[in-house]
């Protein structure tokens, strides 16, 4: 072992065996190549769990409003009423049918703010509430029951910040949903990092196979070699243990905390040395790089919540929100999310969003923007692999695949959505 | 060549980095869009020259944009601070990747969905 890995092992023995329902055997991946496993899954996780759609502050005021494209599943309103509650409806008419809120692309996604929506079609109001105001030319129609008309509801609850819907008929609450140990995540400041990025890729690779890429630390020194040594013999040398990390399964719900490297003490101006082609020279000039700000913001005291499994080097804590999010709070005063949408089996969308407290100075400001392009070269790197992975499963030339104890989050992430298909599939034929 | 600004003198940045001004044309760009596409669109080369001429610029113009308020930025300032941003993209093609695109990238790309006005 090198020094840094000597410095951050723990001698913990292996994971996986420590989590009763997890097994060690081989796994298919039979759930991201199956068109008909795509269909299961989208009913039984997807229209019955709670999805996150936006940060509150998307919604500062009463009357601000963004609409959702929600592939495959629903097109909705999400927006602040008068009374400051949020609440969120299906972008659909009562009238035909004609989607209400849009902007020159009826395929794209919009924002706003307004008192009313008014349907393009022919004129329908709808208040903040998704109901009917007015109809236009009321007294032609038969027997209209104006007060029952609206635009769909759907279940919609915040959590720190966070807006989830749910699109199940009569879902459990978000805060039992998320259970006990996410909810520790009220006490972290979101709300003081509104300095926002965000990104969007569309990824030819079945949605779990992208959560299966960040899951495990494995992959750094061969994906992204170059950004730790030219040399993958140097590279492999220089990643934490993997004893090192810190596993937590809270069904359907998981975390895993991740060592990194502290920051730089501060120095006087003038100090960064002479320019050079060297990208170490880049961070330690601009104060930041792939873990954070050296500069780290002061937004009070760490939440006991964080870095349970008390980390030497503590670089950040990943949540997964089950089924498609991914929370990582960083020890230097940041947090990112991932939000995954499936489009078909082989296909979906990840976006990564990041959030900083507001800049004070150029310094600073250009320390954030390093931070976001190191993460976006990153992920630039990994979203090929993941489409090479799909190429590769989908051939179905081996069918059988083997899991390391680091990569024990993936094992299961993968048996939480097929146990969750497999629990909707005996729930529906048994009322059937 | 570069813009003139609306006082009329030829250097669009701080007088004191107007020797940078041959960058500001292909350089100073308001989004990370703009400037990751002109980092695909340059040969190696061309960054690297861009990189070597802003680099041993970059912590001036970090201290003296350090004494400006962010949020009410003149016209030069922010053209100079959209440089360094353009150094930062432009670093990783130069000292991590050797060559504009990263390699076995491929068609991948991020769309931009937000990012901060200045």
């Amino acid at each position: 072992m090198t020094e840094l890995q000597q410095r951050l092992a723990t001698g913990k023995g292996k994971f996986t065996p420590l989590y009763e329902e997890l097994d060690t055997g081989p796994v298919s991946y039979e759930d991201s190549i199956s068109p008909e496993f795509f269909e299961a899954e989208r009913e039984a996780v997807f229209r019955r769990s709670w999805l996150y759609v936006g940060r509150s502050e998307r919604l500062p005021r009463p009357g601000t409003f963004f609409t959702r494209e929600l592939n495959g599943l629903a097109s909705i309103v999400v927006s602040r009423r008068k009374d400051g509650v949020v609440n969120a409806f299906h972008n659909v008419c009562a009238h035909r049918g004609n989607k209400v809120v849009w902007q020159e692309h009826p395929q794209e996604e919009s924002k706003g703010s307004c008192r009313e929506f008014a349907c393009k079609y022919h004129g329908w109001r709808y208040g903040l509430d998704g109901r009917v105001t007015h109809v236009t030319n009321e007294e032609e129609f038969f027997g209209l029951d104006k007060d029952a008309l609206r635009m769909p509801p759907v279940h919609c609850e915040e959590f720190a910040g966070f807006i989830f819907v749910n699109l199940a008929d009569d879902p459990v609450p978000l805060r039992t949903y998320l259970g006990d140990r996410l909810l520790e995540l009220e006490a972290y400041p979101f709300d003081k990092m509104t300095q926002h990025y965000g990104f969007s890729a569309p990824i030819r690779g079945n949605w779990k196979l992208a959560v299966d890429s960040v899951c495990e630390w494995y992959h750094p020194p061969y994906v992204h070699a170059r950004f730790i040594d030219k040399d993958i013999a140097k590279a492999e040398k220089m990643v934490p243990p993997p004893d090192s990390y810190h596993y937590d399964l809270f069904t359907p719900h998981m975390l895993t905390s991740v060592p990194g490297p502290p920051p730089l003490p501060p120095r006087e101006p003038g100090t960064a040395g002479a320019a050079a082609r060297d990208q170490k020279w880049v961070y330690r000039l601009f104060r930041a790089g792939l873990f954070g700000p050296d500069d780290v913001p002061d937004i009070g005291p760490l939440p006991e919540f964080l870095n349970k499994g008390k980390i030497k080097s503590w670089g950040n804590d990943q949540f997964w929100l089950f089924p498609n999010l991914s929370v990582q709070i960083w020890a230097r005063g940041f947090y990112i999310t991932y939000t995954y949408w499936p489009e078909a089996v082989d296909k979906h969308t990840y976006d990564i969003d990041l959030y900083f407290v507001p800049p004070k100075n150029a310094q600073e400001r250009l320390a954030q923007e390093l931070i976001v392009d190191s993460t976006i070269e990153f992920a630039m790197q990994d979203v090929n692999t993941i489409e090479a992975t799909q190429q590769g499963l989908s051939t179905r030339a081996n069918r059988q695949f083997h899991l390391s104890d680091q990569e024990l989050l993936i094992r299961k992430f993968h048996k939480t959505v097929r146990d969750t298909v497999a629990a909707h599939q005996a729930r529906d034929a048994k009322e059937s | 060549m570069s813009a003139v600004t609306s006082i009329g003198t030829a250097s669009t940045l701080p007088a004191r980095f107007a020797d940078l001004e041959p960058w500001v044309a292909d350089w100073a760009r308001p989004t990370r869009q703009e400037r990751y596409d002109m980092r695909l669109s340059k040969k190696y080369g061309e960054l690297e020259e861009f990189y070597d001429a802003i680099a041993p610029r970059a912590e001036e113009a970090i201290e003296y944009l350090n004494g400006r308020d962010l949020d009410d930025l003149a016209d030069d300032d922010a053209r100079l601070l959209q440089l360094l941003y353009s150094m930062i993209l432009v670093s990783y093609a130069v000292n991590v990747f050797m060559q504009p695109r990263i390699p076995d990238s491929g068609a991948a790309f991020f769309n931009t969905t937000a990012e901060p006005a200045v």
